[in-house]
C-alpha cells in the first residue's frame, strides 16, 4: 500500500492525539522514500519511543528517524574527526566492516570466501562487547517474527544453518527446542496465533502439545502448564563463543581485525565510499559495511545516509550457580499473558542456568544497569514456569541493549545515496539466530556491487577448537600437561581453567588484553566466586604477558583499570 | 598419572590444614600429605597482616602471618610432605583425590583418611542484591586485602565499604593507613557485624563513620565505579527509596559474609548442613563419608583462628583413631540448636563419651545480655555457663566432659 | 570525678570497661582479666596501639613484607611510624622476627618481620 506524503503526515498527526502532548511539541517530515523524521521533545522517553513505534506502523512509512528528546535522552553524537584525519592514512582495505559483534564477525568470515582485503574495526578493546555479549544465546526457531518481515525470513534460514556452523566452527550448540507455555484457556488464542505465524514463516516441526507431553520433554516445567507451543528447532549457543569462533576463522582465512579502533567519520567522494576516519587514523577502502549495532545510526549519519534510529531496549540476564545444572535443559519458556516481553529460563551449552532477558526502553545506549525491577521480573517469571529452582543460587546478573529500529525489523541493504556503503542495522533479537543468513545476504549485496570478486580458493571453513582442560579425560589431561606444564596450573578454581588456556587466549588470533576478554575466552572468573580467587592471578598474567604494570590492566578497556597505583616504591615499577 | 599413597591427606594449607597436619605428625602418623592450591602455605592468614591472632593458643597478639609461620615451621620440622601450587580436582567417596600441578602433572592420591580444610570464600555482589552497572572497582574485602598487603597495589582512591564484619572493619583501617579515603562503613543489619574491639581500633580511632541499617542499593559507572547509592533499610529488611543518596567513590568493598567452600565435599557425597553450609560432622570432625574429616571454615565460618586450629587437631586425632580402628564411630547422638542458637558444631557426638572432652561451638541468633548457655540431655542440664553478652558475630565455645553416657540428643539453649 | 567507657581491644572478648578517675586514683570495672585493666588505664592516660603494616620488598615475587611492632606504641605516634615504614624497603630473604626498624621513633619498640620470605 502506498500513501502520499500529505496522507502520511495527517495520519501521524491523528496518531499523536493518543499521547498526552502539547500539539507543537513534536513535528514530523516525510521524504519521498517513506522515511519519516521526528523532532521535538516529550515528557518521558517511553512516550518518545511509543511515538516512534506508532509512526513506523503508518502505511507508507518505511522507517523512522527520531530525534525526539526526553529527560535522560542522549542525542546522536557527532564527533570531531579533524585530529584523527591529521594522523594520516594508516591502513588500506577493500572492505571495512564496522562492529565486532556476531553480525560483523559473521560477515567478515563470509566475505573471506573471496580474495579481498577485509578489515574489521571494533571500538572496544575486545570483540563481542556490545549487544552480542549480553543476550541469552538463543537460536530462535522463528515463530514470533511478523510474517514476510526480513526477520522472519532470515531467522528461519539462519536457524537451519546453525548445525553446520557449529560443526565447522567448533562451538557448542544444543538444539534443545523451545516452548511457549499456556497456563489456561486465556492463553490459547495467543499461542494459536503464534502457531499460525510459525507455520507461515516455515518453522519446522512446530506444533501445539499438551502440558503432560511438554513435561515429558522438559520435566523441570511447571505443573501449571496446560499446553504449549513446541518448536524443536530452537537451540542455544554461547554468543561470545560463536562470535570469537567466527572471528578466528575469518583471521585464518585472511581477514584482519583492529580493536580499540573507533570510527569517527566516513570518507566519501562523488557519492562513493573512500574510507573511514578512526581514532587510530585514516583507513582507505572501497566498501564499508555498517554492523555497528547500537551505534549503526551514528555510523549511518557519518555516511550522510541515516534513515533509521536505534533505540536501545535494555535486557537483564540472571545467571545461576552450576549446582543447578540439569534442572532445566530443553527450553526457553514464555507464558504469553502476563509475561509477553523478554525471554525465559534456559540452560546454556556450558550447563549454566540462565534466566531472562527483561525488556525496558532506555534513553541511553550506554545504560547497562540492572534494576531491582528487572531481577524481580525475571525471577517471578522463571519461578512461574519452572519448579525446583532456588532463586538464592543466583551468582550474577548483567544487562545489554537490543539495537532496535522503530520498524522493529532488520535493515540490510545497499545505501541508496552512497555507493559502497552497506547498512546492516536494527539487528536485535533474533539477530544471533539470523546471523548465518544475514552474512549470506550481505555477501550477495557485496557481490552485487563487486560481481568480479575473485574466489578465495584457499578458504577453509573449519576452525578446530582448542581443548578445554575441564572437558578433557584424564588421559588427555596427562598428555596436555606433558606437552605444556602450564596446563597443570589451575588458575580459576570454579571453572577449572588452567594457565595454559589463559596464555592461549592472551596470544590467540584475537588477543585477549582485558580481564573480560580472558573471561569470555576461557570462563576464568565466570563461576560462583566471580573471580574472587582468580582475579589477581589473571591480572598478574595479563601484566606479565603484555609487559604492563599491574595498574595498567583493565577489566574492559581504558578507564576500567582494576588497580590505581603501587602502594610502595620498591624500585620495581620502573623495570 | 602418578599415584601416591598416604595415611592422611589434608586438602588445604590454611590454618585448619596446617594444624591438622602438624597434629597428625605429633600423633605418630607416618605418611602425611598437605595439598595447597596457592604457591605457599598459610592460606588467608598470609594476607592478614593485622594482629589479634592466637591469643587463646599462644597468649600473644600475633599477626595472621606470624600465626601461620609458627605452623609452617612445624610442618617443615616434621618433614610433612607438601604439594603447593596444586589444585584438587576431585575427591571420591573412597578417599581417592585427583589433583593437578604444573610440576607433578595429574596425581591420584589414595589416603586412609582425608581431612577437608578448604576454608571458605567470600560472598559476592549478587548475593546481596546490589543493582546497577558492572564496572571495575567492585571488589570483595579479601581481594582488596590481597592486592594491598601482598601485591602492593591500591585498588582505589575513595572507598565505600559494605558490611561491618571483621574483614570490613580491618580493611577500613588498612585502606585509611594506605591513603585510600574511606567514606564510611555501611551495615544492613541494625547491629555491628564484627567484634566491638575492631570497631574501636579500626573505625573510631580513624573517625570512620559506621552507618547501621543502611545498605548499598546501586552501583554507578560503566568502566570504573563512579558512585554508589545507599539507602536505609526498613523493618522489612528492604531499602527505603526515599532515603536513597548517591555517594561519589571509585571503589566499593564488599564484606558481606563467607561461604564454606564445599564443591569437593559435595562431589564426594558428603552431607552438608543447611545452616552452616558445611559438612555435618561428629565430635571427631568426621563427615557423613567414613574416613573423610573436615576442619576449620569449610565446616562453618569460625571467628577465631584458634578454634580453627583446634578443629584441625580434633580432625587429625579423629583421622588417626579411624586409621587405627578402621571403622566409624557407632552409637551417636545428635546435637540440637535450641533457644536462640543458630547452629551447634559438631552436629553429632559419640554417646559413649564418658570422661572424654567434647568441644561445642555455636552462634546465637540475636544479641542478648546476661545469658546462660545450657547444655542439656534428656531434660537434664549437664553444664551451664554464664555470659555477660552473647552476640551473633562472637562464636561461643563450650567444653563438656560428660560423666556418663549420653542417652539422648544434646540440646544447647542460650537464654 | 571522671568516668570513661571503653571497649577493650586486647582480645576478641571485647569487654565493656568502665574507668573512674577519682582525683588521680583510677579504678577499672567490667574487665575480665588483668590486661583489660591495663588497657583501660593506658587508654585513659596514654593510649597505645600495635603497629601492623607492610614495608617494600625486593627480590621476591611479593612486593610487600608484613611487619609488626613487638609491643604497642603510643597512638599519637602511629602515623609518623607508618610514614617511616612506608619509606622502608628490604631485600629477600627475610626470617620471621628479623628486626626491620629498631627502636622506631625512639619509642623503644622494634618493628619486626611478621613472616619469613624465602622466594
Amino acid at each position: 500500500m502506498t500513501a502520499n506524503k500529505q496522507e502520511i503526515l495527517a495520519a501521524f498527526s491523528e496518531g499523536l492525539k493518543k499521547f498526552d502532548l502539547d500539539s507543537s511539541a513534536v513535528s514530523a517530515r516525510i521524504e519521498d522514500d517513506g522515511i519519516l523524521t521526528l523532532e521535538g521533545s516529550t515528557k518521558t522517553w517511553q512516550t518518545a519511543v511509543d511515538i516512534g513505534h506508532m509512526a513506523a506502523k503508518l502505511p507508507g512509512v518505511h522507517n523512522v528517524v527520531s530525534d525526539l528528546t526526553a529527560p535522560g535522552a542522549v542525542p546522536l553524537k557527532r564527533k570531531d574527526s579533524a585530529p584523527y584525519r591529521a594522523m594520516g592514512v594508516v591502513d588500506k582495505a577493500d572492505v571495512v566492516i564496522i562492529g565486532g559483534g556476531v553480525t560483523g564477525c559473521a560477515i567478515a568470515r563470509q566475505l573471506t570466501q573471496y580474495r579481498v582485503n577485509i578489515l574489521l574495526l571494533e571500538k572496544e578493546e575486545d570483540l563481542c562487547e556490545g549487544s552480542s555479549k549480553a543476550n541469552n544465546g538463543m537460536v530462535h526457531s522463528g515463530y514470533d517474527s511478523k510474517p514476510a518481515s526480513l526477520k522472519a525470513r532470515l531467522n528461519v534460514r539462519g536457524n537451519a544453518q546453525y548445525t553446520k556452523w557449529a560443526q565447522q566452527l567448533g562451538f557448542q550448540f544444543n538444539r534443545t527446542g523451545s516452548f511457549v507455555c499456556g497456563f489456561g484457556e486465556e492463553d490459547r488464542a495467543t499461542i494459536e496465533s503464534l502457531y499460525d505465524n510459525g507455520v507461515t514463516n516455515g518453522v519446522p516441526g512446530i506444533e501445539i502439545i499438551s502440558g503432560d507431553r511438554a513435561r515429558e520433554l522438559e520435566p523441570g516445567l511447571s505443573d501449571g502448564v496446560q499446553f504449549a507451543l513446541w518448536t524443536p528447532s530452537a537451540g542455544y549457543a554461547e554468543p561470545y563463543e560463536v562470535t570469537l569462533a567466527l572471528a578466528e576463522n575469518a583471521v585464518d582465512n585472511g581477514a584482519r581485525f583492529r580493536l580499540g579502533c573507533e570510527v569517527v567519520d566516513i570518507l566519501t567522494e562523488d557519492g562513493r565510499v573512500r574510507g573511514v576516519v578512526t581514532k587510530q587514523g585514516v583507513i582507505l577502502c572501497d566498501c564499508v559495511i555498517n554492523a555497528a549495532g547500537l551505534y549503526a545510526d551514528e555510523i549511518a549519519e557519518m555516511s550522510g545516509d541515516r534513515f533509521y534510529s536505534i533505540h536501545p531496549r535494555r535486557g537483564a540476564l540472571v545467571i545461576f550457580d552450576k549446582e543447578n545444572k540439569g534442572k532445566i535443559h530443553t527450553f526457553s519458556g514464555v507464558a504469553p499473558n502476563n509475561y509477553t516481553k523478554g525471554g525465559g529460563p534456559e540452560e546454556t551449552p556450558e550447563g549454566t542456568l540462565l534466566w531472562g532477558p527483561s525488556a525496558l526502553e532506555v534513553p541511553d545506549k550506554e545504560d547497562r544497569d540492572v534494576d531491582r525491577e528487572d531481577v524481580e521480573f525475571i525471577l517471578e517469571k522463571g519461578m512461574h514456569l519452572t519448579k525446583g529452582i532456588d532463586p538464592r543460587s543466583v551468582i550474577t546478573y548483567f544487562s545489554g541493549n537490543r539495537a532496535a529500529t522503530y520498524s522493529e525489523d532488520f535493515v540490510i541493504q545497499n545505501s541508496r545515496k552512497i555507493r559502497g556503503f552497506i547498512h546492516v542495522a536494527g539487528i536485535q533479537s533474533p539477530g544471533f539466530a539470523s546471523a548465518p543468513a544475514i552474512a549470506e545476504l550481505v555477501e550477495s549485496l557485496y557481490l552485487g556491487q563487486n560481481p568480479n570478486a575473485p574466489i578465495n580458493t584457499a578458504f577453509n571453513p573449519i576452525r578446530k577448537p582448542e581443548p578445554a582442560f575441564r572437558d578433557c579425560t584424564q588421559e588427555e589431561r596427562d598428555r596436555l600437561i606433558a606437552e605444556n606444564p602450564a596446563y597443570g596450573r589451575v588458575i580459576c578454581r570454579c571453572e577449572t581453567v588452567t594457565e595454559a588456556e589463559i596464555l592461549r587466549a592472551v596470544h590467540g588470533k584475537i588477543p585477549a588484553r582485558t580481564m573480560d576478554a580472558v573471561k569470555r575466552r576461557t570462563r576464568a572468573g565466570m563461576g560462583r566466586c566471580q573471580s574472587g580467587f582468580c582475579g589477581s592471578r589473571v591480572l598478574e598474567l595479563l601484566a606479565r604477558e603484555w609487559k604492563l604494570d599491574p595498574s595498567e590492566v583493565t577489566l574492559k578497556g581504558k578507564g576500567s583499570e582494576i588497580l590505581v597505583r603501587p602502594s610502595r616504591n620498591t624500585g620495581r615499577n620502573a623495570e | 598419572m602418578n599415584t601416591l599413597s598416604y595415611d592422611i591427606a589434608v586438602i588445604g594449607g590454611g590454618p585448619a590444614g596446617l594444624a591438622a597436619a602438624v597434629k597428625a605428625r605429633e600423633l605418630g602418623m607416618d605418611r602425611i600429605l598437605l595439598v595447597e592450591r596457592d604457591y605457599e602455605l598459610g592460606g588467608i592468614l598470609q594476607q592478614c597482616i593485622h594482629d589479634g591472632f592466637g591469643l587463646l593458643r599462644f597468649k600473644k597478639q600475633l599477626s595472621g602471618c606470624q600465626y601461620a609461620q609458627k605452623f609452617i615451621d612445624l610442618v617443615a620440622e616434621g618433614g610433612i610432605d607438601v604439594l603447593c601450587d596444586t589444585m584438587v580436582l576431585e575427591l571420591t567417596d573412597d578417599r581417592r583425590i585427583y589433583a593437578v600441578s604444573a610440576q607433578e602433572g595429574l596425581l591420584e592420591i589414595r589416603a586412609q583418611a582425608v581431612i577437608l580444610a578448604m576454608g571458605c570464600r567470600e560472598r559476592t555482589r549478587p548475593q546481596v542484591s546490589i543493582m546497577g552497572s558492572r564496572p571495575a572497582g567492585v571488589l570483595t574485602a579479601g581481594s582488596v586485602q590481597r592486592y594491598i598487603n601482598m601485591e602492593g597495589y591500591l585498588p582505589g582512591k575513595k572507598a565505600v565499604i559494605l558490611g561491618s564484619g571483621d574483614i570490613g572493619l580491618i580493611m577500613a583501617r588498612r585502606m585509611t593507613l594506605e591513603g585510600i579515603e574511606v567514606e564510611g562503613v555501611y551495615e544492613v543489619m541494625s547491629s555491628l557485624g564484627g567484634l566491638r574491639r575492631n570497631k574501636v581500633q579500626c573505625l573510631d580511632d580513624y573517625g570512620i563513620p559506621l552507618h547501621l541499617s543502611t545498605t548499598v542499593t546501586k552501583i554507578h559507572g560503566n568502566k570504573r565505579v563512579e558512585a554508589v547509592t545507599v539507602a536505609l533499610v526498613g523493618s522489612d529488611g528492604k531499602p527505603v527509596r526515599e532515603t536513597e543518596r548517591v555517594i561519589p567513590c571509585d571503589l566499593l568493598v564488599l564484606s558481606v559474609g563467607l561461604i564454606p567452600e564445599n564443591e569437593l565435599s559435595r562431589k564426594a557425597g558428603v552431607q552438608l548442613h543447611p545452616v552452616t553450609r558445611g559438612p555435618v560432622v561428629d565430635d571427631t570432625m568426621m563427615t557423613s563419608v567414613p574416613g573423610v574429616f573436615a576442619a576449620g571454615n569449610v565446616v562453618a565460618v569460625f571467628d577465631l583462628v584458634d578454634y580453627v586450629s583446634r578443629s584441625g587437631e580434633i580432625a587429625a586425632q579423629g583421622a588417626a583413631d579411624f586409621i587405627r580402628r578402621q571403622s566409624a564411630q557407632e552409637n551417636m547422638v545428635d546435637t540440637v540448636a535450641g533457644s536462640n542458637v543458630g547452629f551447634v558444631l559438631p552436629q553429632r557426638v559419640s554417646a559413649d563419651c564418658r570422661g572424654k572432652e567434647i568441644n561445642l561451638y555455636l552462634r546465637v541468633r540475636k544479641p542478648m545480655k546476661d545469658v546462660r548457655a545450657d547444655i542439656m540431655c534428656n531434660g537434664k542440664i549437664l553444664k551451664s555457663t554464664h555470659y555477660g553478652v552473647a552476640n551473633p558475630p562472637e562464636m561461643i565455645a563450650l567444653r563438656l566432659v560428660p560423666d556418663g553416657p549420653l542417652d539422648g540428643p544434646l540440646t544447647v539453649d542460650v537464654r | 570525678m571522671t568516668t570513661k567507657q571503653y571497649v577493650c581491644i586486647v582480645c576478641p572478648m571485647s569487654c565493656s570497661i568502665e574507668l573512674t578517675d577519682d582525683s588521680g586514683v583510677l579504678t577499672v570495672k567490667g574487665n575480665t582479666c588483668k590486661r583489660g585493666e591495663e588497657y583501660a588505664k593506658n587508654e585513659y592516660t596514654d593510649p597505645k596501639r600495635m603497629i601492623t603494616t607492610t614495608v617494600g620488598l625486593r627480590g621476591s615475587r611479593l612486593r610487600c613484607l608484613p611487619v609488626i611492632s613487638r609491643e604497642a606504641v603510643p597512638k599519637k605516634l602511629l602515623r609518623d611510624c607508618m610514614k617511616q615504614l612506608y619509606a622502608t624497603v628490604v631485600d629477600a630473604p627475610v626470617r620471621q622476627g628479623d628486626v626491620i626498624v629498631a627502636n622506631i621513633l625512639g619509642t623503644g619498640v622494634d618493628i619486626i618481620a611478621a613472616r619469613s620470605i624465602t622466594l
